[in-house]
């Protein structure tokens, strides 16, 4: 399969001061947040369509269940003063 | 609670078969038990079945943006094939691949072009059967490499994985513990969101 991507321009993190853990670990952290790596270990196995749908169905309803609760949390959470936490940074 | 129930109880009963305050520790209240047991049941899965490493350190971590101090440092820009790394263009550094999967790790060194100069796997090294695909056996095989890299004066890389496995991160510390200089990092795992069709499921 062809790479469309240009090598070592996609998907690189350059190492900082020596700092090889800290890219790899960057680099670990922005594919799981893109679910390169969710998608990656999918496709190593053949997922039936039953399967499929339950997975996108639990999906929705955990994407529901936190937008409601992190709306209820800043509900709960919402205050009106100038300076919402005095003495903290 | 509990005292009421011990009240209750007739201390004959307590007597004949435990004493009282484990039959208050046996009563749980009704609404908590459920998720209680599940919790319990969670915990001994968790237990039974440990979660495979596959080398993804840091996938679930979320720091508070650390990214955005110094962005322009960390990713590449359309300079940097031509930046000069100890007077050698980024694009003129030999790379070093690392294809990981579960049950091995092989790391290839290649010149920039790509034509391959040094190879070593786990199955080389020693390691036979599942003891290849542990992170350990990834490491020794770095070092291994990183070693012979040297001595043939290869003392800086561009670091090319792919695929996950236990000896994805330990792969690198190796190669690092053998004293090469890494410039980058770079991920090029195959995924596809339309692949054929894979192989069927595992029957466990």
């Amino acid at each position: 399969m062809p790479n469309r991507h240009i090598p070592f321009l996609a998907r690189t993190v350059l190492v900082r001061n020596g700092n090889v853990d800290e890219a790899a670990r960057i680099l670990n952290r922005i594919l799981g947040k893109e679910g390169i790596l969710d998608q990656y270990r999918r496709t190593r196995y053949y997922e039936k369509p039953s399967q499929q749908r339950r997975r996108i169905n639990y999906e929705k309803c955990k994407a529901i269940y936190n937008e409601d609760m992190t709306r209820k949390m800043q509900f709960i959470m919402r205050k009106n003063r100038a300076d919402p936490f005095p003495g903290c940074i | 609670m509990f005292h009421q129930l011990k009240n209750i109880l007739s201390p004959n009963l307590i007597k004949t078969k435990w004493p009282a305050f484990n039959i208050a520790e046996k009563f749980r209240s009704i609404h908590l038990s459920q998720t209680y047991c599940k919790l319990k049941e969670e915990r001994r899965a968790a237990r039974i079945n440990p979660k495979i490493d596959d080398g993804t350190e840091g996938e679930k971590q979320f720091g508070i943006d650390s990214l955005s101090l110094k962005r322009e440092e960390l990713f590449p820009s359309e300079d940097t094939p031509n930046k000069l790394f100890k007077n050698i263009p980024f694009n003129q550094i030999p790379i070093c691949n690392i294809k990981v999967s579960k049950n091995n790790t092989i790391i290839t060194i290649t010149d920039a072009k790509g034509v391959v100069r040094l190879l070593r796997s786990c199955g080389v090294e020693g390691f036979k059967n599942t003891r290849k695909g542990t992170n350990i056996a990834a490491q020794a095989t770095a070092i291994t490499i990183g070693s012979n890299a040297l001595n043939k004066g290869y003392s800086m890389l561009r670091v090319r994985l792919s695929g996950l496995g236990p000896g994805r991160m330990s792969a690198l510390k190796g190669l690092q513990m053998a004293g090469l200089d890494i410039i980058s990092v770079t991920d090029n795992t195959p995924v596809s969101w339309n692949p054929p069709r894979p192989r069927k499921q595992r029957r466990l």
